[in-house]
């Protein structure tokens, strides 16, 4: 039975669900409600954030054993809010030059975003299973919701039929788990140390895992990423690389070091390289930005596997650390390319993406080639930006787990990741503009500035003092 | 359940389908003609092209009445130990009725009830 008292304890999941449910009742009630749509979105995910912080040292099974509120899945969760916060604030500028600027693009997005938050507070693979359908569906609809232009409605259709593909997968592996273990419940699983090392149980936590592979992009299931980011809305592209991912490695994180087969350690150690080479190597050969954005984004999800493989207690840290610096650099470049992107023309592809565009833009546009300039450090990995120290940790953890030969691989694959992000800023501060540039003028009252600015203070903040974050998430401090 | 039964399982799977095709591709007798290998359309003569347009407003109903139909699989286990459970169950089942019945209310607001 289901106690008054369970619900104050998810009062994040609560406020993000109904304030979804009540933008559609707004949007379908008031005439041109887009604006006051925005500014309930943004009281709603603040609210959240501010609500999740009571809940830190406080473990907690609710709701019949179906939901668990940890350290880690709250981190998880306010780093996803994040990300959320400053996609919602720079979307209202980019839908309103795009001409789609519907209420329901923020309502799919808290949709989204709660579908995130229940997989990663979720203590039961059916719960898993209901959040990242509820995520993956939102996301289809966004990564199409420009409808009049052919290069979304692909990505789409390309994202949907490859994500129904993997979720065959999830529900594979759910279907063996529950066959060996008689439950759907992860405590229950993971109590039964006979049941960990059943073949059976192996399968069918591997294809589990392969399915959240998918989703954040490693490997041998990375094909739908470039297409996928390089067709979306440039902003939800954003979103999808930070928000998602995070989604996914946030769930599945606990259930691998929970299981701890050690024999996945070299699959994931290898399957880590694999994703660090292939992307950084495709990315150098790229002339549109954002399929370049997409390229680094694999390389990412390598150096979250380098975590992922080492596979000890350092590795929730690492992990947490990346993931937050990654979401500022990450977004805040997707959303200087969106602020950047010429207004929607009823052409197939989007204008003003190629990197030759980039050429001189320090002389057209010092602040916000200032601002590309900090987001692409930080994402080679070079102090003092956050970036630096989310490697640092991911790298640490891996030596910590005698894995030595793990970690200089990584650090030698991330060096050519610097070519391909200085490459860019070569060109923005060093080559002459191509003649003509056709570029909008730009406003600093756009909202996507004010989320750059914001993603610039998290870079150089996380950057500057890393104690922060651990004081921030009450991590034990090393 | 052992490992042993699983792998049965799985043959006796793979052995009843392919061997349900195996032996209807042998045993069954055939006479090919031109006729057969036409598209099957109510046995009237096919005409015209299989891509066709059609009224959109076919998916919004399908979609609405699936509103229903999800509300209908929770109301039945619902509907059975509603006696056990009580005062609470039946706020809970309103609760759940009213997040449902608001999808409806926004797809009629926009209009998705109207067929033209």
């Amino acid at each position: 039975m289901i106690q008054i008292k369970d619900l104050l304890e998810v009062l994040p999941l609560l406020i993000i669900a109904f304030s979804a449910i009540f933008i559609l009742l707004l949007e379908v009630s008031i005439k041109k409600s887009e604006t006051v749509i925005f500014g309930f979105s943004l009281i709603a995910i603040l609210a959240a954030i501010a609500t999740s912080f009571n809940y830190f040292n406080k473990e907690m099974i609710i709701f019949n054993q179906f939901l668990r509120i940890s350290n880690a899945s709250l981190t998880f969760s306010v780093i996803i809010l994040i990300s959320m916060l400053i996609t919602v604030i720079a979307s209202k500028s980019y839908i309103e030059k795009e001409n789609v600027n519907f209420g329901e693009y923020y309502s799919m997005l808290l949709f989204a975003l709660m579908g995130m938050m229940l997989m990663i507070f979720a203590n039961d693979i059916l719960i898993i299973f209901i959040g990242l359908e509820l995520m993956s569906v939102c996301f289809y609809v966004l990564a199409g919701f420009l409808r009049l232009r052919q290069k979304s409605n692909e990505s789409a259709l390309k994202y949907f039929l490859l994500g129904a593909f993997m979720t065959g997968f999830i529900l594979y592996g759910i279907a063996l788990i529950y066959g060996i273990t008689g439950t759907t419940n992860l405590t229950l699983i993971f109590s039964d140390a006979k049941v960990l090392t059943n073949y059976v149980f192996i399968i069918g936590t591997a294809l589990l895992i392969i399915g959240f592979m998918f989703k954040i992009g490693v490997f041998p299931f990375h094909m739908w990423i470039p297409d996928v980011y390089d067709g979306a809305p440039t902003v939800v592209s954003g979103m999808l690389s930070t928000a998602g991912k995070i989604a996914a490695v946030g769930t599945i994180l606990p259930i691998i070091l929970a299981v701890n087969i050690l024999n996945f350690k070299i699959i994931f150690s290898v399957a880590a390289v694999a994703t660090m080479l292939y992307g950084n190597v495709i990315a150098l050969a790229q002339t549109n930005i954002k399929r370049l954005l997409a390229y680094s984004s694999i390389a990412s999800a390598g150096y979250i596997f380098v975590g992922v493989a080492s596979m000890n207690e350092f590795a929730l840290r690492g992990i947490a650390y990346y993931l937050i610096a990654y979401t500022f650099m990450q977004l805040g470049a997707f959303i200087i390319v969106a602020m950047l992107e010429k207004k929607d023309d009823g052409s197939r592809d989007y204008k003003n993406v190629d990197l030759d565009f980039y050429k001189g833009l320090g002389k057209r546009n010092p602040v916000i080639a200032t601002f590309m300039t900090f987001f692409l450090f930080s994402l080679a990995g070079i102090p003092p930006f956050a970036g630096f120290w989310g490697k640092y940790y991911l790298f640490f953890a891996a030596i910590k787990s005698n894995q030595i030969w793990l970690a200089v691989v990584a650090i030698l694959l991330s060096l050519i990741g610097v070519y391909y992000y200085l490459k860019i800023i070569v060109y923005m501060w060093f080559s002459e503009s191509l003649e003509p540039v056709s570029e909008e003028k730009f406003s600093f009252s756009d909202t996507g500035f004010a989320a750059t600015v914001l993603a610039v203070i998290g870079t150089i903040l996380f950057g500057v003092d890393p104690n922060l974050f651990f004081s921030l998430f009450k991590f034990v401090t090393p | 359940m052992s490992t042993e039964s699983l792998i049965v399982f799985f043959i006796a799977g793979v052995v009843m389908v392919g061997g349900g095709i195996i032996v209807s591709e042998l045993v069954a007798p055939t006479s090919k003609n031109a006729v057969k290998d036409e598209t099957y359309e109510c046995g009237i003569p096919t005409k015209g092209e299989s891509w066709v347009q059609f009224k959109v407003g076919y998916y919004l109903f399908a979609i609405l009445f699936l509103i229903f139909d999800v509300e209908t699989i929770f109301m039945v286990p619902w509907a059975v130990v509603m006696g056990e459970l009580g005062l609470v169950a039946f706020i809970e089942i309103l609760i759940f009725l009213i997040i449902v019945s608001l999808g409806l209310l926004y797809a009629w607001q926009k209009g998705a009830l109207k067929w033209d």
